[in-house]
C-alpha cells in the first residue's frame, strides 16, 4: 500500500468485485484492500448486501416458478409445427413484404424494438386465434372402440360431460398453463364423445373462452353436423373423427362451405 | 470510469450463420439449439420477468413467446452474438408492453384485473406474508421504493447479466448500470443497518 493509494469508491468497489474494471486498476484496488482493513471492511459489507439481496430476491421467487417440463413440451411442440418460424402467424404478413423488408434494413438499430412489438401482437393473436387449435403434439385426439350404430344409439347428452379437476389440471399442465385461471379456459374434447372421443388427456385441450371467432360454441356446431352427417349415413364415421382431430376449423369450413362460422 | 466488461459469460451458439438455401435441413439443429437455450436459460428469465411485476402465467407465455421469436431470429440468420442479451431484452419490452396494454384495458373497461397487484411485485405469495424477519422486511421495503430501473438493473444483475447486457437490455449508458448498481446496494445496506440489529 503506498501513501497516494487513495480508498477506492463504493462504485469502484463494485465493479472490481463484479470484474467490470480494467484489470490494471484492479489490480491497484486489490493491492490496496491488501492494505487496508477498512476497505476491506467495506468491501465484506458490499457481498454481505449482495448476498442477502440475492438470497430475499431468489427464496421469494422460485417457489413461484412452475416445473419446466410443460412449458419445454409445449415449446418443442410449437417448434416443430410446419409455422414455426414462419411469418404465417405474424401479423406482418399484412404488409407488403417489401415494406417489412425496407423497414428490416433501413432501421436495423431499431429491429429489436421493432420486433418485440410485433411479436407482442402476434403473441396475443396466437393466444386468441390459434389457441383455437389444439397443439398436435399434445392433443393428437384419441377415441373408443365405438361403430357407428354405438354412436348413434344413444341421444346426444346434452353435453353433460364432467372433466374431473385432477384431469383439466394435467391438461392445463402439459400446456404449460399451471397456473390458469379455471374460467379462462373450458378443457374441451377435441373429438367429441358423440363422435367416439375418449377421455384420454391426449383428446383434452384448454380452449380459451377468448377465442372470439373460432370458439367452444362454433365447434359445437360443426360436432352436431357431423353427428347428423355419420348418423344418416352420408359421413364415415373415421373420416369424421379424422377431419375434426386434425384441425376442426378447416373441418368446420369444408362440412359448412363456409369460410367463417355461420350465425345461429 | 472505465468499465470493461469481459465476455466470456455471453452466450453464443458455436454454429455459423447459415445460408438461406441451408434452412429448411438445418431447422432441427435450430430447434434443439433452441431448446438447449430454453434448458439454460428459461429459469432466469421467468424470474427476471417475474420480478418486473408479471403474473405467474403471463410470465410464462411470454417466455413461450421469447423462444419462439429466438426461433424465428436464429433461423433467418440474424446475429447470433450475446443471444442472452437478446433474449433478456426481447423479454423486458414484451413484459413492458404487456403492462401498459393491461392498464390501457383497464383504462376503458372496468376489469376484473387487480393493477395494485400486478404492479406490486410479484404476485403476494403466502410466504411473503409471513416475512419471516425485521430484515427482509426492510429489505423489501427498500427494494420496492427503487426506481423502477433501478430494480431492473439490480434483478437483470441477479440473473448474471454483465454491465454491457444490462446496459443493452435497458438501453442506458453502461455508467449509468454501474451507478445505478452502486445506489441501490448502498440503499439496501442502509436498510439493513438501520436499527443496528
Amino acid at each position: 500500500m503506498t501513501i497516494e493509494d487513495p480508498h477506492p469508491s463504493d462504485q469502484e468497489m463494485l465493479l472490481t468485485a463484479d470484474g467490470e474494471i480494467s484489470p490494471r486498476r484492479a489490480a491497484g484496488i486489490r493491492a490496496h484492500l491488501a492494505g487496508c482493513w477498512a476497505c476491506r471492511a467495506r468491501m465484506a459489507e458490499l457481498e454481505t448486501t449482495i448476498r442477502d439481496f440475492i438470497e430475499l430476491h431468489q427464496s421469494r421467487l422460485d417457489p413461484l416458478l412452475p416445473a419446466a417440463a410443460g412449458p419445454r413440451a409445449l415449446l418443442k411442440a410449437h417448434l416443430a409445427e410446419p409455422a414455426a418460424g414462419d411469418r404465417r402467424e405474424s401479423p406482418l404478413r399484412l404488409f407488403p413484404l417489401s415494406f417489412a423488408r425496407t423497414v428490416a434494413v433501413c432501421l436495423s438499430a431499431a429491429v429489436l424494438a421493432a420486433g418485440a412489438a410485433m411479436l407482442l401482437t402476434r403473441s396475443s393473436w396466437y393466444r386468441r386465434e390459434s389457441a383455437a387449435i389444439p397443439v398436435a403434439r399434445l392433443t393428437p385426439g384419441a377415441t373408443r372402440t365405438a361403430t357407428r350404430a354405438d354412436v348413434c344409439r344413444s341421444e346426444p347428452d346434452q353435453r353433460a360431460r364432467l372433466i374431473p379437476a385432477s384431469v383439466r389440471q394435467k391438461v392445463f399442465e402439459s400446456y404449460g398453463l399451471p397456473h390458469a385461471r379455471p374460467d379462462a379456459y373450458e378443457v374441451d374434447y377435441l373429438i367429441t364423445p358423440e363422435l367416439g372421443g375418449s377421455d384420454d388427456i391426449r383428446n383434452l385441450w384448454p380452449e380459451p373462452y377468448s377465442s372470439t371467432v373460432w370458439n367452444a360454441h362454433v365447434k359445437d356446431a360443426l360436432e352436431d353436423r357431423l353427428h347428423e352427417m355419420v348418423c344418416d349415413g352420408t359421413l364415415d364415421l373415421r373420416t369424421a373423427q379424422h377431419d375434426i382431430a386434425s384441425n376442426w376449423i378447416a373441418a368446420y369450413k369444408k362440412y359448412f362451405h363456409a369460410d367463417k362460422p355461420i350465425a345461429r | 470510469m472505465s468499465a470493461s466488461p469481459p465476455d466470456s459469460n455471453s452466450i453464443e451458439l458455436p454454429l455459423p450463420v447459415r445460408s438461406a438455401s441451408a434452412l429448411s435441413s438445418a431447422r432441427p439443429d435450430l430447434e434443439s439449439e433452441v431448446i438447449s437455450l430454453f434448458d439454460q436459460l428459461r429459469t432466469p428469465l421467468l424470474r427476471y420477468v417475474l420480478s418486473i411485476g408479471m403474473r405467474v402465467q403471463e410470465a410464462e407465455e411470454i417466455v413461450q413467446d421469447v423462444f419462439l421469436s429466438l426461433y424465428r431470429h436464429v433461423r433467418i440468420g440474424r446475429s447470433r452474438s450475446n443471444l442472452r442479451g437478446w433474449l433478456f431484452r426481447v423479454a423486458h419490452n414484451l413484459a413492458l408492453k404487456q403492462r401498459e396494454s393491461s392498464r390501457r384495458q383497464l383504462g376503458s373497461v372496468a376489469g376484473s384485473d387487480d393493477m395494485a397487484e400486478r404492479r406490486s411485485d410479484p404476485a403476494p405469495d403466502p410466504e411473503e406474508q409471513m416475512v419471516r424477519s425485521e430484515r427482509r422486511k426492510r429489505l423489501l421495503a427498500v427494494l420496492h421504493a427503487l426506481p423502477e430501473q433501478d430494480r431492473a438493473c439490480l434483478y437483470l444483475r441477479a440473473e448474471g447479466l454483465r454491465y454491457r447486457e444490462i446496459a443493452g437490455v435497458l438501453d442506458i449508458s453502461l455508467g449509468s448500470v454501474s451507478t445505478s448498481l452502486t445506489r441501490s446496494l448502498a440503499r439496501l445496506h442502509r436498510a439493513d443497518r438501520a436499527t443496528g440489529a
